[in-house]
């Protein structure tokens, strides 16, 4: 079946990624690349405001203010608790995943040297501590009596434009490798940039742009498939 | 900026703002790059749906108490780390070290309190040693100078020329006597002292007797 065939009833408009991205995590945004100098200067100024807020986050969780990670709940949790059940699979593990990333923080920030910002050091925490619970769900699952539920599966959504399409993107993400799929849900879902990405998974951006194109190519020919074919493992990229 | 179809994937790859522009650009006269892009754009709009939002009232409080509770346990851990640190068992090997050198040192205070540290300079005397040797040097003198009477007369008129030297040397060594005991008492326990005193007035006896024997 010819991925237009089914992508015709969607009504999908012509919206590549071509405009700077609205998302992204406070402090390490890039300049926008604007022609008005004042624009520039006060992007600039948001910049600094964002680095600074973010560097008294990191002091005050640094100094063991409960104050300080409530700021840090409020500022990221909902963005936290998205990411965590996208790569976990249902809410409730993605909430012991948060949880458990904010007695990380708590454990090992004094050896938080500032080399990225607080944000992307937050949430590399919480992508490692999703595939830690990954891999110990899977451990489980070996052992007899005990099933894992696929990850981003039979979470309720409200009604939105392309559910058929997002179900089988979902289903079809567990088919790419661990870095595709990161990368994926960190750009294409939750709105973050390449230079984020690179800080949170500690690689490079060229590789972060790299492990995006790959996925989407992959789910892009997962997508092609009939509905009813049944995953087979991993694929790789023509 | 001329957009080929073998340029998409790079285009797509890269993800350069103007690189895609001028791919839509193309697209727009190009079935297979269109259809690509059209996939590609609704996996984007498909995924950005997948971002979740949902209420959980009881998740900060959780995660309050949990981090109260973790905070709580770092600090009695470091509390602990510090007694550890100061009972763990090397602390207890040092401690075990002073006591044994303390209670050999009492040990050896107690058990050598009664001995004289002669040893220490043979040329000093104690107290007692110093006593004996000005009793036995006092009965010495009597003892001279009983022979000293025995001999004055003789001495007081000498003779012969060597009764005469024998009064020159005694007064020689008197004079030396003298002295002698004039440094002792600014010295009693110097042995060396005393013992040139001892052979001062071995000298004086020798004399005295020859002088008595003299004829």
């Amino acid at each position: 079946m010819e991925f237009a065939a089914l992508a015709l009833p969607w009504k999908i408009t012509m919206a590549v990624q071509s405009a700077p991205r609205e998302q992204g995590l406070p402090g390490i945004d890039e300049p926008a690349n604007s022609a008005s100098d004042a624009r520039d200067a006060a992007e600039a100024h948001r910049l600094a405001e964002a680095r600074a807020a973010d560097s008294a986050l990191a002091d005050g969780c640094r100094h063991g203010y409960i104050t300080a990670y409530e700021h840090l709940y409020q500022k990221h949790g909902a963005k936290l608790k998205s990411l965590a059940v996208n790569l976990l699979g249902n809410r409730h593990d993605a909430e012991d995943a948060v949880q458990e990333t904010f007695l990380k923080i708590h454990r090992s920030v004094a050896n938080f040297k500032g080399e990225s910002s607080f944000s992307t050091w937050v949430y590399r925490i919480l992508v490692n501590s999703c595939h830690d619970m990954r891999r110990k769900k899977l451990r489980r699952q070996e052992s007899p009596g005990e099933e894992l539920e696929p990850a981003a599966a039979h979470e309720p959504q409200a009604p939105k434009a392309n559910p058929g399409l997002r179900l089988t993107i979902e289903r079809s993400l567990t088919r790419l490798s661990l870095q595709q799929r990161d990368v994926f849900l960190l750009f294409e879902v939750e709105g973050f940039r390449h230079s984020e990405i690179a800080g949170i998974l500690a690689i490079s951006e060229a590789a972060s742009k790299n492990a995006l194109f790959q996925a989407k190519k992959n789910l892009r020919l997962m997508l092609t498939e009939p509905y009813s074919a049944p995953p087979t493992g991993p694929r790789t990229c023509p | 900026m001329i957009v080929e179809c073998q340029n998409r994937n790079r285009i797509l790859r890269d993800a350069e703002p103007l690189e895609l522009a001028a791919l839509e650009t193309h697209a727009s006269t190009c079935v297979a790059c269109a259809r690509e892009l059209t996939a590609w754009s609704a996996i984007s709009a498909a995924a950005r749906e997948m971002q979740k939002s949902w209420e959980s009232p009881a998740l900060w409080p959780r995660i309050e108490k949990a981090l109260a509770q973790q905070m709580n346990e770092s600090r009695h851990f470091a509390r602990r780390w510090r007694l550890r640190f100061f009972a763990g068992p090397w602390q207890m090997a040092i401690a075990v070290a002073f006591l044994a050198v303390l209670t050999t040192s009492v040990a050896w205070l107690v058990l050598h309190r009664g001995e004289t540290p002669i040893q220490q300079d043979s040329r000093l005397l104690t107290d007692s040693a110093l006593h004996e040797v000005e009793r036995t040097e006092a009965a010495y003198m009597k003892a001279i100078g009983k022979l000293a009477g025995q001999a004055r007369p003789r001495l007081e008129n000498p003779a012969s020329p060597l009764v005469a030297s024998y009064r020159e040397k005694l007064v020689v060594i008197d004079a030396a006597i003298t002295e002698l005991r004039a440094n002792i008492e600014q010295n009693h326990s110097n042995t060396h002292l005393r013992l040139e005193l001892a052979a001062m007035y071995r000298e004086k006896k020798e004399t005295l007797e020859a002088v008595v024997r003299e004829e």
